[in-house]
């Protein structure tokens, strides 16, 4: 009996470690393969890109959103302007850690196994541990949809590479929403802006809003929220004290944004958005970045380090300097407000309709 | 991989000998581990930024997470409020200590040394050893924590934690405070999960406010695979099963994200995780179900 289920738990233990063999000999696997790939090119040029070469990149998500899931596709679209294209002499590694800090470390350990040219890491958290995690190894990091790199210890003050890291970031061209928000709602006196405390982007955003936005003759009323499950009473209570709102880039408010949204109807006060899916979404207006544009800016960045033309270290991250408008007339009509005529003349893309 | 998978065992591996001793021995639900588990980094990145030495910092956060852990205690105990309850009070007041503590909700620390990078044996080990050089040092520590625990668990103060979780009515005829005992025991048990928030953050050179999130199941999924697995190997104690069952946890994480490649879907990584988990508890409910026939 005893040795009957001594037995057992060894079958147990087995399992066990027959998950750590096939973690080992899936990782090698889908290694060979592509060795044989990489070792056909090994007339290596400089400044372009040798076309005997496959390049293996891992693309590693901190969270699912629409803004970071574009940051992706521009990323790929980016990298296949410089003739690097996925199916033909790119393999990409793709994982999203749904917002769990505890999965961004065995993501980029898997891309570290894989020996991957370049990680491209997508927000803070996955770009911290990839550029932790790889210090002491030959791997460069390129990041992309960080607000602030140097509070986040990416980069320094003077925007140049702390590492064999760098990227670009997607600060929101604060000043210009202010100055749309002001055009668009003469009489309006408060903008109340939800964040979350968790997300440092979130809080170096509100100062600059905060700072700036007496120059507009705009009072800021901030509301801090922890977690998504607090949106909804949080955003009813801001849109009672308001005379708009506008959205940061803050991952948990835009994941709630439907919530945001209906507390702003209950009021009729608009709200505006921080990029263009959220405009499509039923925000009144953004000056935004585009992360399509973002993600592309990226990718040709990582073209340049793939090809040799430069390394990372050299590279000082970029932003997108200049916002764009967009506007949705479906939700101004809701609102009974006209959006100014320079301001469609000169947007980007106006949404006639309000996306379900 | 492997090395990190391991890593990543041990250091959640501490913080599940916590879950351990209030979940299985004092048979309390404690939810402040996911606050005290950030607590310990947010004390690690505060002090680390400010140069004090990492060993030192292993204790100061082991000591304030065992205060965290006796205030929850106080509050079950002596407010008489519902343990769970308690431990939801206690974990939601540390997020904003916690962001107090650190200064903001994501400090990094990449150029600071941590206890990796003073480890000793870094001179001393063989090249190939190299790479596992962080998992030595952390299986050192948690072996050593191990075998404290299990020399606590033998003295009069942890037979007392033991009876207090199966056989409350021996503490009171022993003439025991069955209370005191619960706070020493959710003391140890924050002490630890503090103190794998601080490794954790040491490992990663940074604190995220959100890191806390999901602890208390990654403790329990570690107890109660760890025990179920290694359920009829006698000779083998409960704290190395927990131990081995954190490792296994963070090796089912794994497997998921390697078996992600290009064709499957980034979305199905949890999916995959839960589908292993799954396997290794069928596998030990079977063989409890053949038992309970033959008894």
């Amino acid at each position: 009996m005893k040795r009957k289920q001594f037995v057992k738990s060894m079958m147990a233990v087995g399992v066990a470690v027959t998950l750590f063999g096939t973690m080992l000999g899936c990782s090698k696997n889908s290694e060979n393969p592509l060795q044989s790939v990489e070792s056909g090119g090994s007339n290596e040029t400089n400044n372009s890109v040798d076309t005997n070469k496959t390049y293996k990149i891992g693309i590693g998500q901190f969270a699912q959103h629409s803004s970071l899931d574009n940051c992706k596709e521009g990323f790929l679209q980016g990298l296949a302007s410089a003739g690097i294209k996925e199916g033909e002499n790119l393999i990409i590694y793709y994982d999203n850690a749904n917002s769990d800090t505890g999965l961004t470390a065995p993501i980029i350990e898997k891309y570290i196994a894989e020996e991957v040219d370049l990680i491209c890491a997508i927000a803070t958290p996955m770009a911290q541990t990839a550029y932790g995690s790889t210090m002491d190894k030959d791997i460069p990091v390129i990041y992309t949809a960080i607000t602030d790199p140097v509070e986040a210890e990416l980069a320094k003050e003077d925007g140049g590479s702390v590492g064999n890291i760098t990227g670009t970031s997607d600060k929101l061209p604060v000043e210009e929403q202010l100055k749309m928000i002001r055009q668009v709602l003469p009489e309006a006196k408060t903008v109340g802006i939800l964040y979350t405390t968790s997300e440092v982007n979130s809080i170096s955003a509100i100062e600059e809003y905060k700072e700036k936005a007496s120059k507009y003759g705009l009072e800021i009323v901030e509301s801090a929220i922890n977690t998504s499950a607090d949106v909804a009473m949080a955003a009813k209570d801001l849109a009672g004290k308001v005379d708009c709102i506008t959205n940061l880039t803050d991952n948990t408010v835009v994941s709630a944004l439907p919530v945001v949204l209906e507390a702003a109807k209950k009021e009729n006060i608009p709200v505006f958005g921080s990029e263009i899916e959220q405009v499509k979404k039923g925000c009144l207006a953004s000056v935004g970045i585009d992360y399509v544009e973002l993600g592309k800016k990226t990718g040709e960045m990582a073209a340049k380090i793939l090809t040799g033309e430069t390394v990372a270290s050299q590279l000082n991250f970029e932003i997108i300097a200049d916002g764009e408008f967009y506007g949705n007339t479906a939700v101004a009509e809701q609102l009974g407000i006209e959006l100014p005529k320079d301001l469609l003349d000169n947007a980007a893309e106006v949404f006639q309709t309000i996306e379900k | 991989m492997i090395a990190t998978t391991i890593e990543q065992g041990l250091i959640y591996a501490i913080m599940a000998l916590g879950v351990y001793i209030t979940y299985k021995i004092l048979d309390v639900p404690d939810l402040s581990v996911d606050g005290t588990f950030p607590l310990g980094a947010a004390l690690t990145a505060l002090y680390i930024s400010k140069g004090v030495n990492p060993y030192i910092v292993l204790v100061l956060t082991f000591l304030v997470g065992a205060i965290a852990g006796v205030i929850t205690g106080i509050i079950h105990v002596k407010l008489k409020v519902r343990d769970l309850l308690a431990g939801i009070i206690v974990m939601t007041g540390l997020y904003s200590i916690n962001l107090r503590i650190a200064g903001r909700a994501n400090v990094a620390f990449y150029n600071q040394d941590t206890i990796f990078t003073l480890f000793p044996l870094n001179k001393i080990l063989p090249e190939q050893l190299v790479e596992y050089e962080r998992v030595i040092l952390l299986a050192i520590i948690v072996i050593i924590l191990k075998l404290l625990l299990d020399l606590y668990l033998k003295t009069k103060s942890g037979y007392l934690l033991r009876a207090t979780g199966s056989n409350k009515t021996l503490i009171t005829s022993l003439g025991k405070d069955s209370g005191l005992v619960k706070i020493v025991g959710l003391g140890l048990a924050n002490g630890f999960a503090s103190l794998a928030g601080g490794i954790c953050a040491q490992q990663q050179k940074f604190f995220d406010i959100s890191m806390g999130t999901g602890t208390v199941v990654i403790g329990l999924a570690s107890v109660i695979i760890g025990i179920s697995v290694f359920k009829y190997i006698t000779f083998m104690k409960h704290t190395t099963s927990v131990v081995i069952g954190s490792i296994l946890y963070k090796a089912c994480i794994s497997l998921a994200i390697a078996k992600i490649t290009i064709k499957a879907s980034a979305s199905d990584l949890n999916l995959i995780t839960a589908i292993l988990f799954l396997i290794i508890l069928v596998i030990t409910k079977d063989k409890k179900r053949r038992v309970r026939q033959n008894g």
